[in-house]
């Protein structure tokens, strides 16, 4: 028998080898007299040894890599899977305007990997120069100012957790389930630890005028990605932010300099910032005019349609992290994200009967505005057929809709800012399905 | 104002879900302090934005490290173009001259008469389509275009100086900009003060002034009196929070379900041997494996991979010689540097590779 023969059956034989339960399983095998008359049965007659343990790992037999093998570290090799994806029904012809998802489902705690963060682009990531870089704050401004990147980041920073979403996270879902994994089902939105400047903080010396009702907010790469801001945000948690998770801000994220409006678009958080204009009036660009705007059943557009909803998704299980190795009686925890634009999650309620009955969950982690918010439920599983449900709530008061409340307000055509209840259902197997509980 | 106009569409839907909403957020609501966008706002107090702890130093006078822009340099980056016309520049171009710009630079994408193409958007069509809903197969969508959908003139103006054509933007001079945009309002049978925009047509600031879109009154909230912003806007849904009995229905499972990832979805760790790695020479793997230990460092005293004096100095008695006291062993080295396992064969593939590595 080869090496690897032996091994494959070791693991055919004993499949949970390390499992309390498989132990007494079989210890159940040897009478309870046995038990009583000899009083513990060594482990190493009731399981086969796994060559895990009783041979020398090959990592620790040779020498590792150098330290300075990579000079900006790398995820492990074996981690090859973790990454963002891209599906060509989501693109706006190419993959230059198109996004890249997050792999919730790889996800732990409420930071996301840099290079996992959600990327959306309108014309490709831009490549700036930090040297040439420039931002120019002017219009209804008594002093208008012009910053290089050294003299921005000398203003006194701030570091805040604060989810970004794409206001089309979910939207193939409008006409039902479409996407069978988390991944495209929720993945256009990703949380962070952003660093930078209070734009009040920068605008409380240039002398804002009280005509001053609007920002705009403009980027300097191909698509020249503009917004126009209420001057109500841009005074109360606005920032423009040149960190991300305690690094330089990465081009697919602005870098040097992005826009950040705590909770409310994605694409409101310009990247590749050059100009800030004051105004009194809006200024609807082409991302607030011919997209990002909302087409209801009456045939009218919501336009300036800001802060992200109260919203909550279940990332263990789902369909691509499923309970097909759990044996019936094993306890197992039922863990998700939950977030809203418009404050910070109070309370999240968990069904497993698809709606029928509902348990409320623990919120678990730090509870922060306008972030991800980890929530947890314990429970044992039974191995029968269930419909997992989460429903978020806010202190702002927003609890998370039902899918069918949310098309009677507002249709099926705004594709943007769908936040109904996410149900996976969970089948006797163990498999997960993404399924629409129409209520 | 918002909060009447969205009232207007839930009544439209039905008026018994409209109270339910409405009431049932109000109850809901809190003591907190509430954005224009309905979200809480947080003070600033004693030290505190929420968990965060603040300096409340005086954070004035920062701006001493920045300076005033030159008139110039807000001009070159102020050429946005407001609703009003406020920032549109002189010029004109024809529906001629836009239609040769429209075939050579953007058919490509948007399709012969914007009638669209691939996953870019059609420019052209669609009026009257707007209250359209695909429920079920065979529905018509609504149809998004310049002609359907867009409020303002000014935005066509503005994204295509801006950010058209798509790999090469702000190529376009004013005048073909003016062209362009004469063009599309005419495939959009868009007419200019009661003036049908035929291929003579040429459309200047002026004319431009006086565009009317036909959807021009399609959206809502907001208005530049700001009328709309006097209320804190409801969420677009409210949920209920009914905790046991809530009479469920059964769930709908995918009809059809889209696949096609990029990459596959997968969650294997296998590790995935790339081609690079396959090339590896069998002397590289076997100087990572036994000899990098010594031959990497300086501090060890062994010859370091890549000191091309030292090496030429080994080398300068002859290949021979050096396999020799590799298999050998030589000052501290001692013999096959200590890896018995190596086959003398084995033993001139490595040196071969160090000596290759160090010229």
């Amino acid at each position: 028998m080869t090496k690897k023969e032996k091994t494959m059956n070791v693991t055919t034989i004993n499949n949970k080898p390390n499992s309390r339960r498989n132990f007494f399983k079989k210890t159940a095998v040897y009478s309870m007299s046995a038990i009583a008359a000899s009083s513990i049965v060594p482990i190493s007659k009731l399981n086969a040894d796994e060559i895990e343990i009783t041979q020398k790992a090959p990592w620790g037999t040779k020498l590792g890599d150098l330290v300075d093998k990579y000079a900006y570290g790398i995820p492990s090799p074996y981690e090859h899977n973790n990454v963002r994806r891209v599906h060509d029904l989501l693109s706006s012809g190419d993959r230059y305007a198109t996004v890249s998802m997050t792999p919730h489902h790889l996800q732990e705690g409420i930071i996301t990997p840099n290079g996992l963060f959600f990327n959306r682009s309108h014309g490709g990531t831009a490549h700036v120069d930090p040297e040439k870089f420039r931002l120019m704050l002017h219009g209804l401004l008594e002093k208008p100012l012009v910053l290089t990147l050294k003299q921005l980041k000398r203003y006194p920073s701030i570091s805040r957790i604060y989810f970004i979403e794409c206001p089309a996270n979910g939207s193939t879902g409008w006409r039902g389930p479409q996407f069978n994994n988390l991944q495209f089902v929720k993945g256009m939105t990703s949380c962070a630890e952003w660093t930078g400047v209070r734009l009040k903080t920068v605008l409380d010396d240039l002398g804002l005028s009280p005509n001053a009702k609007w920002m705009l907010a403009e980027g300097s790469d191909n698509s020249e990605m503009a917004r126009t801001i209420p001057i109500e945000k841009v005074l109360d948690d606005a920032m423009l932010v040149w960190g991300q998770n305690g690094e330089p801000l990465r081009p697919e994220q602005g870098y040097p300099v992005r826009l950040l409006l705590p909770g409310w678009e994605g694409n409101l958080n310009v990247k590749w910032l050059k100009r800030l204009e004051f105004s009194d009036k809006p200024w609807h660009t082409k991302e607030e005019t011919s997209k990002y705007t909302m087409l209801q059943a009456n045939g009218k557009g919501i336009n300036y349609f800001w802060p992200m909803e109260v919203n909550s998704i279940i990332t263990s299980p789902c369909p691509e992290v499923p309970w097909t190795d759990l044996e019936v009686g094993d306890k197992i925890e039922i863990s998700g994200l939950a977030w809203s634009g418009r404050g910070t999650i109070t309370t999240v309620d968990i069904s497993l009967d698809g709606g029928n009955n509902w348990v409320e969950a623990s919120l678990k982690g730090l509870i922060l505005p306008k972030a991800w918010t980890r929530f947890s439920y314990i429970f044992k599983w039974d191995g029968k057929t269930k419909v997992l449900l989460s429903r978020a709530i806010d202190d702002s008061g927003h609890i998370q809709p039902s899918i069918d409340k949310l098309i009677e307000n507002v249709g099926v055509e705004g594709i943007y800012h769908r936040n109904p209840i996410v149900g996976w259902e969970v089948k006797s197997n163990g498999e997960v399905n993404n399924v629409h509980v129409r209520s | 104002m918002f909060m009447l106009d969205l009232k207007k569409i839930i009544i439209s839907c039905g008026i018994i879900s409209a109270l339910i909403i409405s009431s049932s957020f109000a109850q809901t609501q809190t003591n907190l302090k509430i954005n224009v966008d309905g979200a809480v706002i947080y003070p600033h107090k004693d030290g505190k934005y929420t968990s965060y702890l603040l300096n409340e130093q005086s954070t004035n006078g920062f701006n001493n490290h920045g300076r005033t822009p030159t008139l110039n340099e807000i001009k070159a980056w102020n050429i946005d173009v407001m609703p009003d016309g406020t920032g549109l520049p002189e010029g004109e171009g024809s529906v001629e001259a836009g239609d040769e710009l429209y075939s050579a630079q953007c058919a490509m994408c948007h399709g012969e008469f914007g009638t669209g193409g691939k996953g870019y958007p059609t420019l052209s069509g669609g009026q009257g389509s707007l209250k359209n809903q695909l429920l079920k197969e065979g529905d018509e969508p609504p149809f998004r275009t310049i002609g359907s959908y867009w409020p303002y003139a000014s935005t066509l103006y503005w994204y295509i100086q801006s950010a058209m054509p798509f790999a090469n933007p702000k190529s376009l001079s004013n005048d073909e900009t003016y062209a362009l945009v004469a063009y599309l309002l005419s495939i959009n049978d868009i007419e200019i003060d009661g003036v049908e925009l035929d291929d003579e047509y040429v459309l200047n600031k002026e004319k431009f002034l006086k565009i009317k879109m036909p959807n021009v009154d399609g959206f809502y909230p907001v208005d530049p009196s700001r009328s709309d912003l006097k209320e804190v806007r409801p969420p677009l849904a409210q949920g209920n929070r009914c905790m046991s009995d809530c009479d469920a229905p059964e769930p709908v499972h995918i009809a059809a379900e889209i696949t096609g990832f990029d990459p596959v979805i997968s969650t294997s760790k296998k590790l995935i041997i790339k081609e690079s790695e396959t090339t590896i020479t069998q002397g590289e793997k076997i100087y990572n494996d036994s000899c990098m230990a010594c031959h990497a460092n300086e501090a060890l005293g062994a010859p370091v991979l890549g000191d091309k004096d030292i090496w030429r100095e080994i080398t300068s008695k002859g290949i021979d010689s050096v396999y020799l006291n590799g298999i050998n062993g030589i000052n501290a080295m001692p013999p096959k540097g200590g890896n018995m396992d190596l086959s003398e064969v084995q033993m001139k593939e490595v040196i071969d590779y160090m000596v290759l590595k160090s010229k």
